[in-house]
């Protein structure tokens, strides 16, 4: 490649209008060439790139490292499977939990059978509370029947009119 | 058998694996280094994104491009890194770059060698999209079409960061000419 060429060559380059395969040219014409004084420090960019692709991350002990890695994940299910499977786990899970509060009941109230509790200890003061409730109850009663009376006060003069009208038809 | 097919998949599976993503590994390296400027962490990006790409290997074969995939995966991973480890910049690494010319003087092997280090402190210290665009155009040959894919951005952002890497480093490297400096 004469000077021109070149010149020609990385004027594209700085400019971004070489295409991939000048640039290809440049790196080799700099990787086989010793450059003029002036494009010691271009040349050295470009050592920089070829150098840098050269950079590898290891060999076959990498691989193995990987593959080894990789291998011990547990191989996946198919997605109907893994769908099944898993709301089964669910479903176990929610059984044990029912099945377990259900026996945990039982035995509560197996324990703790109920009582019935007194309300008051002195018998006197029991049958006076009893008599007094027993009253309130007739009390109310005796209202409602007396209220009931009105009605059939009423019931009974509705009777006596009905009756005098058809007298006089 | 359906046993037998899952086990015959997962082979076939890590065939595949060995032979279309494995190859990819310096490719990602690189990449991972030119962020983060550390060798082990750039090997440790690496391997969490291979095993990243084997827990999704369901989806491999609905992506197009799944080298860009890889290395969006990379760049995400160091960005992440770096972010984690609260660094302002990548760290440029001192380096131990191969001597190209057998025939050099040990007073040009230095020369040399002081250059390449120059311009990798330069480089690293270029904004993170134009490193990106200068890296995998210049030491990956990318085409243009393959940086948009792999860094999701569209031609003429990819072609003005490049302009803009190779001109920075250009004004550097004039400057180096004339003042030594």
């Amino acid at each position: 490649m004469d000077s021109k060429k070149l010149n020609e060559l990385l004027e594209k380059y700085w400019a971004c209008e070489s295409s991939l395969e000048e640039e290809q040219q440049l790196h080799e014409y700099f990787r086989t060439n010793t450059v003029p004084e002036h494009l010691k420090e271009t040349a050295a960019l470009f050592h920089y790139f070829d150098d840098n692709k050269k950079k590898s991350v290891g060999g076959a002990a990498f691989d193995q490292e990987v593959l080894t890695k990789v291998k011990a994940e547990a191989p996946k299910k198919g997605k109907m499977i893994r769908l099944v499977y898993n709301s089964m786990r669910i479903a176990a899970g929610l059984a044990v939990v029912v099945a377990a509060t259900y026996f945990i009941r039982t035995e509560i109230r197996k324990t703790t059978p109920q009582v019935m509790v007194d309300t008051y200890d002195d018998p006197k003061l029991a049958f006076e509370e009893t008599k007094k409730a027993l009253l309130m109850i007739s009390k109310s009663f005796g209202r409602a029947e007396t209220e009931t009376k009105k009605i059939d006060l009423f019931n009974k003069a509705t009777d006596e009119v009905k009756k005098k009208e058809t007298n006089e038809l | 058998m359906p046993h037998r097919l899952v086990i015959e998949l997962n082979e076939m599976n890590l065939e595949a694996f060995e032979t279309r993503v494995l190859p990819a590994k310096n490719k990602l390296y690189r990449f991972a280094l030119r962020f983060l400027g550390n060798e082990e962490e750039a090997k440790d990006v690496v391997q969490e994104v291979l095993i990243r790409v084997w827990n999704g290997r369901e989806q491999m074969n609905e992506i197009q491009n799944w080298e860009a995939w890889c290395m969006r995966i990379t760049r995400n991973l160091s960005l992440d890194r770096i972010r984690s480890m609260n660094r302002k910049h990548t760290q440029p690494m001192e380096e131990a770059f191969h001597v190209l010319h057998q025939d050099l003087t040990p007073h040009e092997k230095t020369e040399q060698h002081e250059s390449m280090q120059r311009i990798n402190v330069l480089i690293a210290s270029l904004p993170e999209k134009q490193r990106q665009v200068i890296h995998l155009r210049d030491v990956e040959g990318y085409s243009y079409i393959g940086i948009c894919e792999t860094l999701e951005l569209d031609m003429n952002k990819v072609k003005l960061s490049l302009f803009r890497a190779r001109n920075a480093v250009r004004e550097k490297l004039v400057k180096i000419n004339a003042y030594g400096l």
